[in-house]
């Protein structure tokens, strides 16, 4: 694919004629059109995607001008962005390999016009800088299939192409095969490289075919191009494979082993590990938690004991426990208290002295003194003798003779 | 070259989280203030008074967060602690001793004591870092952070019943 070759075919005649030079300085120019937007200066390529940008830029706004071109001081005006020596720069070297010339080929010639090569070739940059060899590899597949349909097509025609395209898988195996006897950090670098081989294999297989049927005389050529073609499918199958070993049971070849964070995290410079954080917001929102949430976390974590229904509350504040516990000392204290009164520091007392009030109060004292007669813990006693006295005007109106007495203990 | 003071406040509260002010200093625009009474916390302003519970509504991802359950389990312990009259708004609350928390923490978790109270500390060092409790380590004390002061009162409810519930830190040194 270099200048060289063509070189090298005209040198072969032993007197290269005009004509020659002529036809080989048509197929130079047509290169270097189409690399322009590339070159860095004259003899080299670019080493700064920048510059291409610069190209790009221009080659758009010619397009956008239509035939009368550009002047120097309008192409100055779109690459405004680009720092004024950048910009003299590109345009010299885009002047001197012809992707833009003067619209008339005269000295001091103030408008200037584009190369439909260049903007090609350009586009071709850009999709393989998007795509990769591979996809390209596809189009060129596809296309050779629709080449090889063509009526017009003649069996030399196909010879080049099948020639062509057995000398890109065998480099592309080739490729493949070093970097299976590689490193394995290199490896999975380039492991998109691998995928979609399959495909590839049989849209090669298929175009092989297809040729073979239409010229069989051209069977050694589509021999090597057989070769090659399994060549390459053997040797992507053991790249795969030496990947997929090493992936292990993780089939996201994306991830990095942790040996190589840990290198990175150990060899890299302040301003490497900063750019790591680059793409971060360090206001970001702070998480939220609302009380639903949180409840609603508490309620649903794992817990020791098994959950217990919350008690109903009542819909009046609480005033809790009330004084009164029911305990036994008060209800003693106070029969105590009542049986001291009534026997007020004597051993003994009738009952009916005691009951000479009215009957309603009497009756609750009648209660309470044998109350305190059947406490077990109090030394009084309620004793009742035999007989009755009849007291029509009294109240009671009837009473037995009995006496309330202290017992000893 | 001159900012408007109030600009530069505003872009250092957006950088700082929720940094505090003296009372004496005014608010930024687009903030509200948490104040204590010594000093005022800087938080964000919504508009119409909605909080970050309203992205819910619209299906939209929260802020992600690792292990929400154990996080909010870990604040609702902290504020069993520090906010001990429920009928109060949390916010200022008191301070508690971070070993009550780490004890209630105990109590609503299951298995290793231990790793539970490594568990609880570290996330209520995240908790302290995004403003949602205030942390003193060396004083072994923790207290609600101003965040908690945008929780609107009506919202409230359950979590006071559920704060209720909780039980109380077990103390041997109490009386």
């Amino acid at each position: 694919m270099s200048p060289t070759s063509d070189d090298a075919f005209a040198a072969r005649d032993d007197a290269p004629s005009l004509d020659d030079v002529l036809e080989g300085e048509a197929v130079l120019g047509v290169y270097r059109q189409m690399f322009a937007a590339l070159a860095r200066d004259s003899g080299a390529v670019v080493d700064d995607p920048e510059l291409v940008d610069v190209a790009e830029t221009l080659l758009a706004a010619f397009a956008d001008a239509g035939e009368e071109g550009l002047s120097r001081e309008q192409m100055r005006y779109v690459c405004r962005r680009y720092p004024a020596e950048v910009f003299d720069n590109r345009l010299r070297v885009l002047k001197g390999l012809g992707a833009v010339r003067e619209v008339f080929p005269k000295p001091n010639q103030l408008r200037y016009r584009a190369s439909f090569t260049s903007v090609v070739g350009l586009m071709f940059v850009r999709r393989m800088m998007l795509d990769g060899g591979q996809s390209e590899m596809h189009r060129l597949l596809a296309l050779e299939q629709l080449n090889v349909a063509d009526p017009r097509m003649t069996p030399a025609q196909a010879r080049d192409g099948a020639d062509g395209l057995a000398r890109a898988f065998r480099l592309w195996s080739v490729e493949l095969l070093t970097l299976t006897n590689g490193t394995i950090e290199e490896l999975r670098e380039q492991a998109p490289k691998l995928w979609g081989t399959e495909e590839i294999l049989q849209r090669a297989e298929r175009l092989h075919g297809a040729i073979l049927r239409r010229w069989p005389q051209l069977d050694r050529t589509c021999t090597d191009l057989r070769a090659a073609i399994y060549a390459y499918g053997d040797a992507s199958r053991r790249a795969a494979a030496r990947l997929s070993d090493s992936a292990g049971t993780t089939r996201n070849l994306t991830l990095l082993p942790p040996e190589t964070w840990r290198t990175f995290a150990r060899t890299a410079t302040r301003e490497e590990l900063a750019a790591v954080l680059d793409g971060f917001v360090f206001d970001a929102p702070a998480p939220w938690h609302e009380p639903s949430a949180v409840v609603a976390a508490v309620e649903d974590g794992p817990r020791a004991t098994p959950p217990r229904p919350a008690p109903p509350r009542p819909s009046v504040p609480d005033p809790g426990l009330s004084g009164d516990t029911g305990s036994d000392a008060t209800a003693v204290e106070r029969l105590r208290t009542v049986a001291e009164q009534v026997l007020r520091g004597r051993d003994r007392v009738a009952v009916q002295d005691v009951l000479d009030q009215d009957w309603v109060t009497a009756r609750r004292l009648l209660a309470d003194l044998s109350s305190v007669h059947l406490h077990p813990e109090l030394p009084y006693r309620l004793a009742w003798g035999d007989g009755m006295a009849a007291r029509p005007d009294g109240s009671p109106t009837w009473v037995s003779s009995g006496v309330f007495e202290r017992t000893g203990r | 070259m001159s900012v408007d003071p109030q600009v530069l406040a505003r872009a250092r509260a957006r950088v700082l989280g929720v940094p505090s002010i003296t009372v004496a200093e005014p608010v930024p625009p687009g903030f509200t203030g948490a104040s204590d009474g010594t000093r005022v916390w800087l938080l964000p302003e919504w508009p119409d008074g909605a909080t970050p519970a309203l992205l819910e509504e619209y299906d939209t991802a929260p802020m992600p967060l690792d292990r929400p359950g154990q996080a909010r389990r870990v604040l609702a312990a902290a504020l069993r602690c520090c906010w001990p009259r429920l009928d109060d708004a949390p916010w200022p609350g008191q301070d508690a001793l971070v070993i009550d928390v780490l004890e209630v923490y105990v109590g609503l978790s299951r298995g290793d004591a231990d790793l539970a109270r490594r568990w609880a500390t570290g996330e209520l060092r995240r908790l302290a870092d995004t403003g949602w409790l205030l942390l003193d380590e060396a004083a072994g004390t923790v207290r609600p952070g101003p965040r908690v002061a945008l929780w609107a009162d009506e919202t409230l409810g359950p979590l006071r019943d559920l704060l209720r519930r909780l039980p109380e830190p077990v103390r041997e040194d109490a009386p």
